[in-house]
């Protein structure tokens, strides 16, 4: 299942390549599946691409991309989670295999209650994580930010103020397909 | 996301270092594919006679946007036949 994936991942972004290497103008607006649609995205960033030879798109698991962060694959990098709810944001290393190596959050920090769930927080919690880690060793490291909190954007900014290199950014956010019922709606 | 295959769909690489750049481009491809707004719509439970009339509305908008620009754009369009031929 998984080789098969592969295979077909493999020759829809060939595909893809060849379509965008042609010339072909595809507008922002294009809507398609999540592979295709980061093949177009990048077909327009082709000038700087060519001369540049950077994808936006991260080396996907069949390939083998000569890429190297640290003598490490893609797959080997440690993966730094945040969990950015809306009342306080949580960060957590682990390795590639899952193990956990740190965590901190914004209550980790000091802050309490209506503090935690502001930037300047997630940034400071971010900051201890970024030492920690770095104490244990680690330098390049991926992303994945789970949540539409406020702590965001400022957790990433606070690691690389921390001094660790962040090489790419996923998004986790959790979408049901219409499955849990929510809370009932505010009324203000 | 999980019973999908890791790192391949919604991830965006850094470039030299440029995170701000790479969240903008996450964020735009994001919003672009209407997650983003699902996110937040999803937040509270939406109910089904509310989310007819939201349906209904963004229909309506939309005809309308579409008609307001294909006037506009033929109102302001510079290549025009010219209506006194001969004279």
């Amino acid at each position: 299942m998984f080789k098969l994936t592969c295979s077909i991942v493999n020759s829809l972004s060939t595909a893809c390549r060849q379509a965008s290497t042609k010339g072909t103008s595809f507008s922002r607006t294009f809507h398609g599946t999540a592979v295709g649609f980061q093949e177009v995205a990048a077909s327009s960033k082709d000038s700087s691409e060519a001369s540049r030879d950077f994808s936006h798109f991260p080396p996907l698991p069949g390939h083998d991309s000569p890429l190297r962060w640290g003598g490490k694959k893609f797959e080997e990098l440690p993966i730094l989670h945040i969990k950015a709810t809306y009342n306080n944001t949580h960060i957590q290393l682990t390795d590639c295999e899952g193990q956990s190596l740190v965590r901190t959050s914004c209550g980790t920090e000091g802050f309490k209650n209506i503090k935690k769930s502001t930037p300047v927080a997630a940034q400071t919690a971010a900051i201890s994580a970024a030492a920690k880690a770095t104490a244990k060793g680690v330098t390049f490291v991926r992303v994945i930010v789970k949540g539409l909190g406020p702590g965001r954007l400022s957790a990433i900014k606070g690691l690389t103020m921390g001094g660790l290199e962040v090489v790419s950014i996923t998004d986790n956010t959790p979408v049901p397909h219409n499955g849990c019922r929510p809370r009932k709606a505010r009324r203000m | 996301m999980a019973r999908h295959l890791r790192f391949v769909a919604r991830t965006v690489m850094v470039q030299d270092g440029n995170v701000d750049a790479a969240y903008k481009h996450l964020n735009r491809v994001l919003t672009q594919d209407g997650i983003i707004e699902t996110v937040k719509r999803k937040r509270y439970f939406e109910k089904p006679c509310r989310e007819r009339q939201r349906k209904n509305y963004e229909n309506c908008k939309r005809i309308y946007d579409t008609e307001m620009a294909r006037k506009i754009a033929f109102i302001s369009r510079t290549i025009r036949t010219d209506p006194w031929v001969g004279s």
